[in-house]
């Protein structure tokens, strides 16, 4: 059979009446022109000539005001859709000044070490054509120990991440004495990525940094750069601290593009289920990379990653001998010269396939691929944007296919089309005064330089956290000075990216004498990834975990070979610790504060692949985890509840459901990751919560409130939705969501009267066999009893 | 609320929770081993503040010392002498003082400092807040050594608290701006790095930048690694110096000591650390002294272990003095350490082979086999030396028969190569032999 084109294939989609029954839109996005302006007369001659070798006779409009921006010293930061010449817009001013004198020194912020070795090599080759003596130099935990010294003293460009700025530079800078003191540019590219806590952590790394900057007596340009958020000015503002330029309008040609929205066929009715995303997102990747169309498909999870991977691998091996790298998985975890591989393979074509967590959604060079394929609303439209953008990066055409899952956020998007192509999207929060985080730099800050009275470091009272840090010993007051007085080296107690920096090593014994490492987990999805008797799959191979060792951060696994895998249980209990501020709308009390969430896994599914059947259940014996941090929620008395004459439970159900939709419907609200909050019902006190068991609910009294009759303390305790931060400390949505309220309650309604499921499905309050056969039908009309 | 009040319930420092009876006895359980972990740390706690009981003392009645004072403000100073006749060891300080200087600059890897004279030497030692480096790492106390005639002199630079850490290092611009080199013990990676550290935080040119530096840490690891089981400098002064601290106080210990002094500024908890650091600096300079006079001019000091002068040997090979190598080695080749003598005529025949002496090198393989015929690499030699060189085939094959009748002797690669050689060396014969109008059968 002949291979389709990607024109070919789209075209039999188009018309093809089975496959647009399911597409709720279909929308050509036509190419555009560009918009041009001449090299500013300053250029420097040879850096002019290399770039106009490479074919760049005249440099985009942006470009253009965003390179003389910089040029004048204003902080700028760039939105910018891929593939736009972004990096040019730093590159240009900074070699230009180095051109001009040699001292000057620049340091480039890239979110991964894989964008920053892309980005070195891209300065590198540039340098290389203009033949300056000019040296760039990545600066990671992967430099070898003898290059670092000859990187301090003489890289003028140094790309690193914040990790390692954090623990590897600023707590060093006396031997980056050099770059500090001659430091003109500071480049932060992916700014968007920086949000909630790690863009919390983010911007106080920077507190630090131009706290170091100002000892040199250096105040360096900001260059920043952001995919298409809601508020990239407001965003970079609040990480610097301080006024930015914003440059917005693109004058980059792009090329033709065609998006696609998926909502698979609904297969049962009563019940609202839909067919899995996961089963049009095979047929259709088969369909593309048999015809030699190369694809990405983006999973939204590691697991998915996985199975999505088997599927396909086991759909090529039965039609021909291809390779078996002919399609691969792709997500953070796997080993690095692994990952390096699979990019090469993709930019060389070798690679048809590649099913990819977000690790591949930033600028990593994978060269341009045809089709990108969504399974699941990435969480945010910026993030599905940046995906969609894998394909087609630079010329020709090309299709992004956004398949949706059966959750709110999915059907949302999918169902109001006009939402995502209109609105602005998601805009990007951090709350750089979490206390928690706060703390920790200030520690390293101190480190670093010790505080003067009188100097400021983020929102809340300094010299009150000074006080208390020297009260528990690690800092020293002395003539209005404080100094770092402890053993310890604080920049090693924190990473960036999670609020707890251990990770556990997964290791492979199935072969007694060569036990391998074969990745690694974050210590806080270790507990429902790798916990005893799960199903880890690595590179869509299976390995049966046979004992998490939480004291070794080892998790000891066998290859095995089933026909299932795990998905964990967990319970969530919160109860209040102090409201910040209390409304009451109507007859029920709405607050926000900070509460006190307990997290324990209780055991596990077993889910058979391909029918997603349930086949068993396994326990887990896990500590629970205790974490504090700042929630919304409203509280409704029984005696209003009681008024709707329904039964208890059926109120219960009711209530699971409507946190079900509330919670969906924040992260839209919110614009932000479904990850990034949580939900629970229980009371206020935290005496009883709601809990999922095997296939049924239970009202469960708290563990440390020794009362074994849960009734009885539900009847005692009025009932309470809980919708909270899911991070230490908080990051800022709670206090959000008390404010948007009415209006989430609301769009909660209009969903659950929409929905044309009979008892509640995946799509509205969550599917009736969890929530019960009740909920939809409660939900509504609790939510017409409490609204205003 | 209070910022510290948000803090403490954040880290779980204040419980204002209603307390609630636990029901689950492995939370209880969690909760006693908890306790019994703080009371165990308390104990420690009150154990380590017990041995300074009653009223603290001021640092004047305890060291001996007085305050300077310069443009940057004050801080104490201390000035002691270990006169020549005192002893440090198995050593009088007065023998210290003359160093062999061209030794000196060998160790260093330095020509300068061989042309230098030993009085301009400045032996240095810090005493730090902590050894995780970077900036937050303060040196407290600067420990300083130089000769003066026969006389070993310290001084100690004591910062009573943060702010005196200028005028400190600003006095020891100018002790440096008096001396030539430096030596130190892991100074290199640690105190001159900090130091340099400290100078840029202070905004003071550092003098040491250019400075000739002797580190004795790589020299010592390189001679002594073979018969101490660390370097550090207190195994270095019972194996080599022949002197032993008593009631010394540990290093671990020394940090917390000084943020104790900070806070309770009672300076009984820093007099050992002050005695410590003298000592360290005096031993500086007496393991120079030892090192230098094993590496000088080939004469050993009496007593020398056999393995340490192998080892110099074996330096002076690798900076090119085969000469000397080949002396030290000669004195050595039926040392009565067994170990000692192994291998010394393996790496003198090894030189003798590199120079294509090779009667020399046999004599040595030959000794070798003479005290094992099992002896591998003496086999090997010796059957390449005659089959290249003395095409004496026959007597090639019988060493290499010996070994490979006993195959336990030899690791499976090994007897492969062996067994290859064996076959090549056969056919080589049988030529030969045919060469000769021989009828033998090779095989």
């Amino acid at each position: 059979m002949a291979k389709l084109t990607l024109q070919e294939w789209l075209h039999r989609a188009e018309n093809n009446p089975h496959f647009l029954e399911n597409v709720t839109a279909l929308k050509h996005i036509p190419a555009q022109n560009g918009s041009y302006a001449p090299y500013p007369d300053w250029i420097h001659p040879r850096l002019k000539e290399v770039l106009k070798g490479r074919g760049i006779h005249q440099i985009y409009s942006h470009q253009a005001h965003a390179i003389d921006l910089i040029r004048n010293g204003k902080d700028v930061v760039l939105v910018t859709p891929t593939a736009s010449g972004k990096t040019l817009c730093y590159n240009i001013p900074v070699l230009q000044k180095i051109l001009e004198e040699p001292e000057t020194r620049a340091l480039y912020l890239f979110p991964t070490k894989a964008l920053a070795q892309d980005q070195m090599h891209e300065v590198h080759s540039l340098i290389g054509q203009i033949k300056a003596d000019i040296k760039t130099y990545t600066y990671d935990g992967d430099t070898p120990d003898d290059a670092r010294q000859a990187i301090r003293k003489q890289g003028h460009v140094v790309v690193t991440n914040p990790d390692m700025l954090h623990t590897g530079i600023l707590p060093h800078h006396t031997k980056w004495q050099k770059l500090f003191a001659n430091l003109k540019f500071i480049v932060v590219d992916e700014l968007h990525v920086y949000r909630g806590v790690f863009g919390s952590h983010l911007a106080n790394v920077l507190r630090r940094l131009v706290r170091i900057c100002r000892f040199y007596g250096q105040e360096p340009v900001f260059i920043c750069c952001s995919a298409t958020v809601a508020n990239p000015k407001e965003h970079a503002e609040r990480l610097l601290e301080r006024k930015v330029e914003l440059i917005a309008k693109s004058g980059a040609p792009t090329a033709e593009k065609t998006f696609i929205f998926y909502n698979p066929p609904i297969v049962n009715r009563e019940l609202g289920i839909r067919q899995s995303a996961l089963t049009p997102t095979r047929n259709i990747a088969t369909e593309l990379i048999n015809n030699n169309i190369q694809t990405i498909v983006f999973a939204t999870s590691r697991l998915n990653v996985e199975v999505l991977t088997k599927y396909l691998k086991d759909r090529f091996k039965k039609k021909s001998p291809v390779s078996d790298h002919f399609v691969t998985g792709y997500r953070g975890g796997y080993l690095p010269h692994l990952r390096r591989n699979i990019e090469k393979g993709l930019r060389e074509r070798r690679i048809m396939g590649v099913v990819s967590t977000n690790a591949l959604e930033l600028g990593i060079d994978i060269g341009a691929l045809d089709v990108c394929i969504m399974a699941g609303y990435p969480g945010s439209i910026a993030s599905t944007w940046q995906q969609a953008g894998r394909a087609g990066r630079r010329s020709g055409s090309s299709v992004a296919i956004l398949i949706s899952r059966s959750t709110p956020m999915d059907q949302f998007i999918v169902e109001h089309p006009e939402f995502f192509f209109a609105s602005s999207p998601e805009h990007c929060r951090i709350s750089p005064d979490n206390l928690l985080i706060l703390l920790h730099h200030i520690k390293s800050a101190a480190f670093e330089l010790p505080f003067e009275k009188g100097e400021t470091f983020g929102g809340e009272n300094l010299e009150e956290i000074l006080n208390y840090l020297e009260e528990k010993g690690v800092l020293h007051q002395v003539t209005d000075r404080w100094h770092w007085a402890a053993e310890s080296y604080p920049a090693d107690e924190v990473s960036l990216r999670t609020i707890n920096p251990e990770n556990v090593v997964v290791v492979d014994i199935t072969d007694t004498g060569n036990h391998k490492v074969i990745a690694e987990v974050d210590w806080d999805s270790a507990f429902t990834t790798v916990h005893d008797g799960a199903i880890y799959m690595v590179e869509s191979r299976q390995y049966h975990v046979d004992k998490l060792d939480l004291e070794r951060n080892k998790a000891y696994v066998k290859q095995v070979d089933v026909d299932y895998f795990t998905d964990a249980m967990t319970y969530t209990n919160v109860r209040v610790l102090d409201g910040f501020d209390i409304k009451k709308p109507g007859k029920i009390i709405v607050e926000h504060g900070e509460v006190q969430v307990t997290r324990k896994v209780v055991g596990y599914k077993k889910i058979k692949f391909y029918t997603s059947e349930n086949v068993g259940y396994g326990d887990v014996t896990l500590p629970e985890k205790d974490m504090h941090t700042t929630s919304y929620w409203f509280t409704m008395p029984w005696d209003l509840l009681d008024t709707l004459k329904l039964r208890r439970e059926e109120i219960i159900d009711g209530l699971t459901g409507l946190a079900y939709t509330l919670h969906h419907l924040s992260a839209v609200v919110l614009m932000s990751d479904i990850r990034d909050i949580d939900r629970c019902i229980g009371d206020k006190s935290g005496e009883w919560f709601v809990r999922h068991g095997n296939d049924k609910r239970m009202i469960t009294s708290s563990p440390l409130s020794g009362q074994s009759d849960a009734q009885v303390m539900v009847d005692a305790y009025d009932p309470t939705v809980f919708i909270f931060d899911a991070y230490p400390g908080g990051i800022g949505f709670s206090e959000l969501l008390f404010v948007q309220h009415d209006e989430l309650l609301r769009a909660a309604r209009d969903l659950i009267k929409a929905c044309p499921c009979e008892h509640g499905c995946p799509m509205c309050v969550g599917p009736a066999l969890e929530v019960g056969p009740s909920a939809k039908q409660a939900a509504y009309a609790i939510l017409k009893l409490i609204e205003k | 609320m209070r910022v510290t009040d948000k803090l403490k319930r954040l880290t779980g420092e204040t419980d204002k929770l209603p307390k609630l009876q636990s029901s689950n006895e492995t939370i209880n359980e969690l909760r006693r081993k908890i306790d019994t972990v703080i009371e165990r740390s308390r104990r420690i706690e009150e154990r380590h503040s017990a041995s300074f009981k009653g009223k603290a003392q001021p640092l004047e009645s305890v060291i001996t010392g007085e305050e300077i004072v310069n443009e940057h403000g004050t801080f104490y100073f201390t000035r002691s002498t270990f006169h020549e006749s005192s002893s440090h060891g198995c050593r009088m300080v007065g023998d210290l003082a003359d160093i062999d200087m061209r030794a000196a600059g060998l160790i260093a890897g330095s020509s300068e400092i061989a042309l230098m004279n030993p009085a301009d030497g400045l032996y240095l030692d810090t005493e730090t807040t902590g050894l995780a480096g970077g900036t937050g790492t303060f040196p407290f106390l600067i420990g300083l050594g130089w000769f003066e005639d026969k006389n070993f002199v310290t001084s100690q630079l004591f910062a009573r608290d943060f702010p005196e850490e200028k005028a400190m290092l600003n006095f020891l611009q100018e002790i440096a701006a008096q001396k030539q080199f430096l030596v130190t013990f892991n100074g290199k990676a640690y105190d001159i790095n900090l130091l340099s550290t400290r100078f840029i935080l202070n905004r003071l040119e550092d003098p040491f930048i250019n400075m000739p530096h002797l580190d004795l840490l790589f020299i010592c690891r390189r001679l002594f690694r073979h018969r101490l089981e660390n370097s550090r400098l207190v195994t270095l002064e019972c194996g080599i110096l022949g002197f032993e601290r008593t009631g010394d106080v540990p290093g671990y210990e020394i940090p917390q000591r000084y943020f104790d002094w900070l806070k309770r500024r009672d300076a009984r908890a820093l007099e050992d650390i002050f005695e410590h650091n003298r000592l360290d600096i005096l031993s500086m300079a007496a393991l120079n002294a030892h090192l230098t006079e094993l590496v000088g001019t080939g004469t050993n000091p009496p007593d020398t272990h056999p393995g340490d002068i192998m080892a110099v040997a074996r330096l002076f090979f690798e900076y090119g003095d085969s000469v000397l190598a080949t002396k030290l080695y000669e004195e050595l080749i039926h040392c009565e350490y067994t170990e000692v003598a192994k291998e010394t005529r393996r790496q003198l025949s090894l030189i003798h082979k590199r120079a294509e002496c090779w009667e020399d090198a046999a004599r040595l393989w030959e000794i070798m086999l003479a005290d094992n015929p099992l002896d591998l690499f003496a086999v090997e030699e010796l059957a390449k030396f005659l089959e290249h060189k003395k095409h004496d085939y026959t007597r090639a094959i019988e060493l290499i028969e010996v070994i490979l009748d006993r195959p336990v002797a030899v690791a499976p690669f090994e007897h492969d190569a062996l067994i290859y050689r064996m076959e090549r060396l056969k056919r080589k014969s049988g030529l030969h032999l045919t060469d000769n109008g021989d009828n033998e059968n090779p095989e």
